[in-house]
């Protein structure tokens, strides 16, 4: 993998897509994936109506992993709908397009472009202000994209959502909707320093939502760069361990 | 006129469709006397807003061409350009934006930052024109400044800052508090033009005390003294928080907001009280230019009067006495009877008559020096001409143009709207550089092309009325493109023995996509196997052969060309012969170089109530549109897309009728995209046709 051939081509500025370069650029997103890294073994790693959760402190890069999951999905030729309840379309859009260009800057400029336009369909991202957004608003939205065959989502991630003031009504009702949709969601957590903790390690304000979730996996900057740990529905591969991401494109560095 | 720049103010209004720029204009025009009665847009009276002079954009309550014009406001003299808002004249907001000094950027208290408003912010941002906020239309029912500064943060990182607050919203709109001087301020009068001054009223003085705290807590990042008066907590005077916000204010680092309704007569004349304390006189805006001379190396211009000329033509009109050129002095005096030169050909002009318009009116002056916008008649140049003192070589920036994407055929009625439309097309493409005009040598035709069908219906409907010539319009024409794939190889020989000298020429090489160069040549040739002299005709050859793909005679893009091997022959070999081979080669190339089509896909923003966003993301579907995402911002809700610019003909009225016509969308050019193989068989087909036809 380190010495592919897309990466001495881009050296010798030629320009071509080839069906090597995209084979290679979908394996190494896919390989360095810090999920499946800790061991789950599923490459959706959630099942349908399954939720997921990247809990950290503000700043880690709970948006740019899972911007990094989206493109995962989209590689896999699966649908993601990004909803956002504080940045714009644009701001997302640049998320995914940067995070992209990292992972894939060792390939040829013309085969990314042409690669990304591509995959780009496959990605949907829908802005709610965090004052209007509710689980009927979102319901109904999804439903006018579904039937109307606009867009059929395969996961779903929702950044921003407020833990602590939706209460756990809502939450599962969305939960029931994913279920079925056939749609997996993964959500960003904040968590805030010096807040109280519960023995397995979840915010104590989360407790109360924290059995709808399947996976709950936590993002840490410590000295040296970004780790991943996983909290809940941890697999015995990713028992003891912590990963170490690369900031640039969250993708797995080595392990700790 | 006074010498003094200090007191002199180069302004434009900028904003979204009918957000009411037109509308605040006029009010200023009047509270400065320039003009002594009212009209609206789209006014029952027929007259019209003063600064839609032209009869077009009376009918349609839009602003096309950006009408100069000045007024006085407390001893400060200010120059204003009304620029259009729809984003197919955006050409004419980036001129406007080219040679001011300040910005008043005006939002919707409803709609608030739309997408045309970000288009204009992104302007404004790559000329580095500091602006104020005027936050509009707060008379509507859902008006709420405070979410449009909300939104000048979040979507357009402005630095935001309320400099008033509303004295009533929608219906009860009253009149402002003033935040730097703690005054309530109320428009009397019939037309709002007397202002009475009063305390804050009490139900609104912790509102306005925590305000006016946001503001000064803003404003102290950029005055020690400020800051100082805070910690010392001494009483703080408008005049040192003014001074601290116009600090900020000229960085781009701070947008002060006010607030108001130009079409009720409310809180117009404290905004000009803003551009006056706030936005810069021309002396304090660094201008540069390229010096021809030194390999167009960057020359930061003086705003002196007394040194030798600098000036812009940004904007040219046909009016009923000739040629009017728009211009705006950098350096220098332009006086009646002066020598200038257009540096783009070298020409000497004499300056005859110096004028400052008003919208379509004018009156004669004798010169206009540094910092100045005014107009000379009589001048034969295009838009974008620099014009300078003899013996200075000093060109202002270029601006970047964008290519034209759509075009159409024209026919003349007949003789005389022949005659007339030649006249209107070639005064068109030199005052808009996005509109072209050519005659298609096979179909004899007249072609114009721009940036969009609304660019192009607005032009026909200019000759008609400005011209009097008839014509009839063929169906639009999107400007595809081809490219090729994959490398190809060539190895071409071209021999001609027929009679009187031979012609002999070989070249060997391959071509390849290259994704950003529309054309790169390379000449890996040693030895000589073509002498250097044919070179260039080979390079010639090949450059020529990008003009018309071989197959569906579209331009071509995105190839290099490597030669390195070729032959020649001491007696046959010419320039001609070389350039024949080129044409050759390419040939033989290009066709197993697997071409493909790319066809401009354009950016379209649709703003619509969020009951019919189904239907609007249903209707972009259907037009092979990629919807990028949506944004729902409560009344409204905001669907971006791109979509290929051939399925948006008519799109207008599709979404009218779709929405009741509550929504609106505006559209630009994104990128060229590869057409999907049942469009291109499609294309292809119809090239067929109309070649046949045209035998």
């Amino acid at each position: 993998m380190s010495k592919n051939t897309a990466a001495l081509k881009r050296e010798e500025n030629i320009i071509h897509l080839t069906y090597e370069d995209i084979a290679m650029l979908k394996k190494e997103i896919i390989y360095r994936n810090p999920l499946t890294s800790l061991g789950y073994e599923n490459e959706d790693i959630l099942a349908d109506g399954g939720f997921g959760a990247v809990m950290a402190h503000a700043g880690v890069g709970k948006t740019a992993l899972l911007v990094q999951m989206g493109l995962n999905t989209m590689l896999r030729d699966k649908k993601v709908l990004h909803v956002s309840l504080h940045d714009a379309v644009s701001k997302v859009d640049v998320w995914y397009h940067e995070l992209f260009q990292n992972i894939a800057h060792n390939f040829n400029d013309a085969a990314v472009k042409e690669y990304w336009e591509n995959i780009q369909p496959r990605r949907f991202i829908m802005i709610f202000k965090e004052e209007n957004f509710s689980v009927p608003k979102l319901e109904e939205r999804l439903t006018e994209l579904m039937e109307q065959n606009i867009f059929k989502p395969h996961t779903m991630i929702i950044d921003g959502f407020k833990f602590d003031e939706i209460g756990r009504k809502p939450l599962a009702h969305l939960k029931e909707l994913a279920g079925k949709r056939a749609i997996r969601i993964w959500f960003t957590v904040h968590a805030h320093r010096h807040e109280e903790r519960a023995p397995n390690e979840l915010p104590v304000w989360f407790l109360h939502v924290a059995d709808l979730f399947e996976v709950i996996v936590e993002l840490a900057a410590e000295n040296d760069g970004v780790f991943i740990k996983a909290i809940k529905g941890e697999t015995p591969a990713s028992f003891q361990t912590s990963l170490h991401l690369d900031p640039s494109t969250m993708l797995v560095k080595g392990s700790k | 006129m006074k010498p003094d720049d200090k007191k002199v103010r180069n302004i434009g209004i900028s904003a979204h469709i009918d957000s009411g720029k037109t509308t605040l204009t006029e009010r200023i025009l009047y509270y400065t006397k320039r003009i002594h009665a009212m009209h609206d847009v789209k006014g029952k009276d027929g007259v019209g807003a003063t600064m839609d002079s032209m009869e077009l954009e009376k009918e349609r309550g839009i602003t096309i061409a950006s009408a100069a014009t000045y007024c006085e406001w407390k001893g400060y003299e200010i120059n204003i350009i009304d620029t259009p808002g729809h984003v197919d004249f955006t050409i004419e907001v980036e001129r406007s934006l080219r040679v001011l000094d300040g910005a008043v950027l005006v939002l919707c208290a409803v709609g608030g930052v739309q997408s045309q408003s970000i288009t204009v912010d992104q302007q404004m941002k790559r000329y580095k024109v500091p602006c104020i906020a005027f936050v509009n239309k707060c008379d509507r029912n859902g008006a709420n400044p405070f979410r449009v500064i909300n939104q000048l943060k979040t979507k357009l990182g402005h630095n935001a800052v309320a400099m008033q607050i509303p004295i009533g919203l929608e219906t009860q709109t009253e009149g402002v508090v003033d935040l730097a001087t703690m005054k309530a301020l109320y428009f009397d009068g019939e037309m709002g033009e007397v202002i009475r001054v009063e305390e804050i009223p009490q139900s609104l003085l912790e509102e306005a005390k925590a305000k006016r705290e946001e503001l000064i807590e803003a404003a102290s990042l950029f005055s020690d003294e400020l800051t100082e008066a805070v910690l010392e907590e001494r009483g703080i005077t408008a005049q040192l928080l003014y001074s601290a916000l116009r600090k900020g204010t000229l960085k781009r680092e701070i947008t002060p907001v006010f607030m108001g309704s130009a079409y009720k007569n409310k809180g117009v004349q404290p905004l000009l009280d803003g551009v006056t304390y706030l936005l810069p006189c021309p002396s304090e805006v660094q201008n540069v230019a390229l010096d021809m001379e030194k390999n167009e190396e960057p020359v930061v211009l003086a705003n002196d009067s007394e040194k030798p000329v600098v000036a812009l033509a940004f904007k040219l009109e046909d009016g009923k006495y000739g040629q009017l050129t728009y211009i705006r002095v950098y350096q220098g005096t332009v006086a009646k009877g002066s020598t200038i030169v257009n540096v783009r050909n070298g020409k000497k002009v004499k300056v005859g008559r110096v004028v400052r318009m008003h919208a379509d009116q004018m009156e004669d002056v004798e010169q206009l020096p540094a910092g100045y916008i005014g107009a000379l008649f009589g001048i034969e140049c295009s838009s974008g001409d620099t014009f300078v003192s003899p013996g200075v070589h000093l060109t202002m920036t270029s601006m970047f143009v964008p290519k034209p994407v759509i075009s159409l055929a024209i026919v003349p009625k007949d003789n005389k709207s022949q005659m007339a439309m030649a006249k209107a097309l070639n005064r068109f493409s030199k005052e808009d550089p996005t509109f072209k005009t050519y005659v298609d040598p096979e179909t004899s035709e007249t072609i114009i092309e721009g940036m969009g069908e609304l660019h192009l219906d607005i032009y026909v409907e200019r000759m008609k009325r400005e011209y009097n010539a008839e014509v009839t319009t063929g169906n639009p024409r999107v400007a595809y493109r081809e490219t090729i794939t994959q490398r190809a190889d060539f190895n071409y020989t071209h021999k001609k023995q027929t009679g009187g000298a031979g012609q002999f020429g070989r070249i060997a090489g391959y071509i390849e996509p290259v994704s950003d160069d529309e054309f790169i040549f390379v000449n890996e040739i040693f030895g000589g196997a073509i002498p250097t002299q044919y070179i260039p005709a080979c390079e010639k050859g090949f450059r020529q052969s990008m003009a018309k793909g071989p197959k569906l005679e579209f331009p071509i893009t995105g190839v290099k060309v490597v030669i390195n091997d070729g032959a020649s022959h001491p007696v046959d070999s010419s320039d001609m012969a070389f350039q024949a081979a080129a044409r050759g080669a390419f040939r033989e190339a290009y066709l197993r170089a697997k071409p493909v089509i790319h066809e401009p896909i354009m950016k379209v923003v649709v703003e619509t109530p969020p009951e019919f966003q189904g239907a609007v993301m249903g209707l972009l579907n259907q037009r092979r549109g990629m919807i990028i995402g949506s944004q729902d911002e409560g009344v409204m809700c905001v669907i971006e897309a791109q979509v290929p610019l051939a399925e948006m003909f008519g799109f207008s009225t599709v979404l009218r009728s779709a929405t009741q016509g509550k929504a609106q969308f505006t559209m630009e050019f994104a990128l060229y995209r590869q057409v999907p193989q049942s469009i291109a068989e499609k294309i292809a087909l119809e090239v067929a046709q109309n070649k046949k036809s045209a035998a």
